[in-house]
């Protein structure tokens, strides 16, 4: 029987012909990647085993991320400094000061540290985004300070599931109603525990890279342990123009490799979708929850922070006002999606329509900046939407698409953004 | 730490939150101190039940159905732990889970039919290195996945850490 791309990747990372699902296997990754709110524990975890450096460098990167803005009262203005300290002091290169990347899964592609084939362990679920140039991210928590230290590490073989796309998205949908749709099957099921969802069919080739990122890092919220993606053409083309030289091998799974459970989505039937709180897979079209009032509006985040969301957003509000009630937060996912949409013009139109531009980093989803107050409602493209994920718990989050939240933004309440798309046109 | 576990149990739903439920998400956005031991322990379970923590005894197992701890940071496998409990067997959790539970030392393992066989009060026997778990009351033994050598030895160094270090001094 052949191999589905998980297996494969994690055979050659454990230097065997084939692996089990299920199985628990010794690998050697390709990279491992860390942010700074771990970085106490990380360095509390070296100094307790005695290691102050790690075994191979150039396979590790951190960046700052979920604090970017060095608050004055916050405890991680002393992190930065202590981070800081260790790059000095072991000359550690692959490091992404405030700035310089953005949100680590954004590093990891943007600057070609993630590449076809590769194996990466990194600390959360949402990093399944790299599936999107055919690596495979395995979510590890704070013990991503063992390959970082040992150059290897343990995972359970997952078992695959194969999603097949066809057709196209309508206008005013995006993948991330997609999420909402795989979610509200899965997310209170256990099918896809301890499993890789491996995404396949010709509706794949109608998403842009931006698209299969956010796709990729929401199936962590509907169960998966990791998410990839075939190599194709674009695929291709976008890793040749980052990968500067460096080596990668793409996979694809064989076409009798064993899929534990297999689900065909037809993109054109999506509709913009909407996740009500506290869970992940109460999802109900955007247009029933019409009236619902929401104060506070977030688009960034792991799920919908690139180009093509800030795009989103600037072709709903181009021309319209945020509602004087909502505060609207736009974290751009890094430096290049921030001077792209600052170069194209976006931004200004984010910021003419009254929406705060944010640094890239994850700001609001987990309450840093923006922080949401008892008895607000916000909607937000992030992924999290259990009480107190962003601030207070006697807060309520509803989660959507940069369309959904921006034509939210708009209204004052949540809103269907393909009323105001077609009036944009 | 052995790797034999027996204990009385305590049952739970499906789909038991971490951070909203077994724990508080708000409690825990400051990584930079080492984990509040106590206080996780003070609050285990508690807004899921009120009865928790101070029903549950040492060395009691927590008995859950699908899903278990989804959404968690590592503060909700420490707080299982600084409870007191002895071990976790749920129907399914996610990788994750797992390993934040044995990265500290603290057993956890899956077993499909667990929840339908156990009634509060049961005795129930884990052996991770066999993989069973025996109801002492019916003689019900089911299956689960047998730990492999390292995380056997991760149970019995008491955590990832005290392992590791002993790993890389060998």
């Amino acid at each position: 029987m052949g191999a589905t791309i998980a297996e494969k990747i994690v055979a050659r990372a454990a230097g065997r012909d084939r692996v089990t699902p299920g199985e628990y296997v010794m690998v050697t990754p390709d990279v491992s990647v860390g942010h700074e709110m771990f970085w106490p524990l990380h360095d509390r975890h070296m100094k307790a085993i005695g290691i102050e450096r790690f075994r191979k460098p150039e396979k590790v990167v951190l960046v700052i991320d979920h604090t970017p803005l060095a608050a004055l009262d916050s405890p991680y203005v002393k992190t930065h400094q202590e981070l800081r300290d260790f790059v000095r002091r072991t000359g550690f290169r692959n490091f992404f000061d405030v700035g310089r990347g953005g949100l680590r899964h954004q590093v990891m592609i943007e600057r070609g540290f993630a590449r076809p084939g590769m194996l990466v362990f990194s600390d959360e679920g949402n990093i399944a985004s790299l599936g999107a140039v055919g690596a495979l991210n395995f979510p590890i928590s704070w013990e991503v300070i063992v390959p970082m230290i040992t150059d290897a590490n343990w995972v359970v073989v997952p078992h695959t599931a194969r999603f097949t796309l066809t057709g196209s998205l309508p206008r005013g949908t995006m993948a991330r109603d997609l999420v909402h749709v795989i979610n509200r099957e899965f997310g209170e099921t256990d099918l896809l525990l301890q499993g890789c969802v491996e995404f396949a069919g010709p509706g794949l080739s109608t998403l842009s890279m931006d698209a299969r990122q956010g796709l990729l890092s929401g199936m962590y919220h509907c169960g998966a342990d990791t998410a990839v993606m075939p190599v194709d053409d674009l695929a291709r083309a976008y890793v040749e123009a980052r990968a500067e030289g460096r080596p990668w091998a793409a996979v694809e799974s064989d076409p009798d490799a064993h899929f534990v459970l297999e689900r065909s989505y037809d993109l054109s039937a999506i509709e913009p979708c909407v996740t009500m709180p506290p869970e992940q897979h109460t999802v109900v079209p955007a247009r029933e929850l019409h009236g619902t009032r929401v104060e506070h509006a977030s688009i960034g985040t792991c799920a919908n922070n690139r180009l093509e969301d800030l795009r989103a957003a600037a072709e709903v509000l181009r021309g319209r006002r945020v509602a004087p009630h909502v505060a609207l937060y736009v974290s751009p996912g890094s430096p290049e999606v921030y001077s792209a949409a600052a170069a194209e013009g976006v931004l200004s139109v984010l910021s003419d329509a009254g929406a705060m531009i944010l640094a890239p980093g994850c700001n609001t989803c987990f309450g840093y900046v923006g922080a949401l107050s008892a008895g607000q409602t916000a909607i937000s493209t992030q992924q999290q939407n259990y009480h107190g994920r962003s601030g207070s718990p006697e807060a309520r989050i509803f989660l959507g698409s940069p369309y959904v939240v921006a034509a939210s933004a708009v209204a004052g309440e949540i809103r269907d953004p393909r009323e105001m798309l077609e009036a944009a046109r | 730490m052995t790797t034999r576990i027996e204990g009385r149990a305590f049952v739970f739903g499906d789909h038991v939150s971490g951070d909203n439920g077994i724990i508080e998400f708000g409690v825990i956005r400051d990584f930079t101190k080492p984990f509040d031991e106590k206080g996780l322990g003070a609050m285990c379970f508690s807004r899921v039940d009120p009865r928790f923590p101070a029903a549950f005894g040492p060395g009691d197992i927590v008995v859950a159905g699908r899903n278990f701890a989804h959404h968690s940071h590592p503060q909700v496998a420490v707080s299982l732990k600084a409870a007191g409990l002895g071990c976790v067997v749920c129907e399914s959790t996610e990788t994750g889970f797992l390993r934040k539970c044995l990265n500290i030392g603290f057993p956890l393992v899956t077993c499909r039919g667990i929840a339908a066989l156990t009634v509060e009060g049961d005795v129930l026997a884990v052996d991770l290195a066999a993989g069973t778990v025996e109801n002492r009351r019916t003689g019900d033994v089911l299956r689960t996945a047998a730990y492999s050598p390292r995380m056997l030895g991760m149970i019995t160094a008491g955590g990832l850490i005290p392992f590791l270090k002993a790993e890389l001094a060998a």
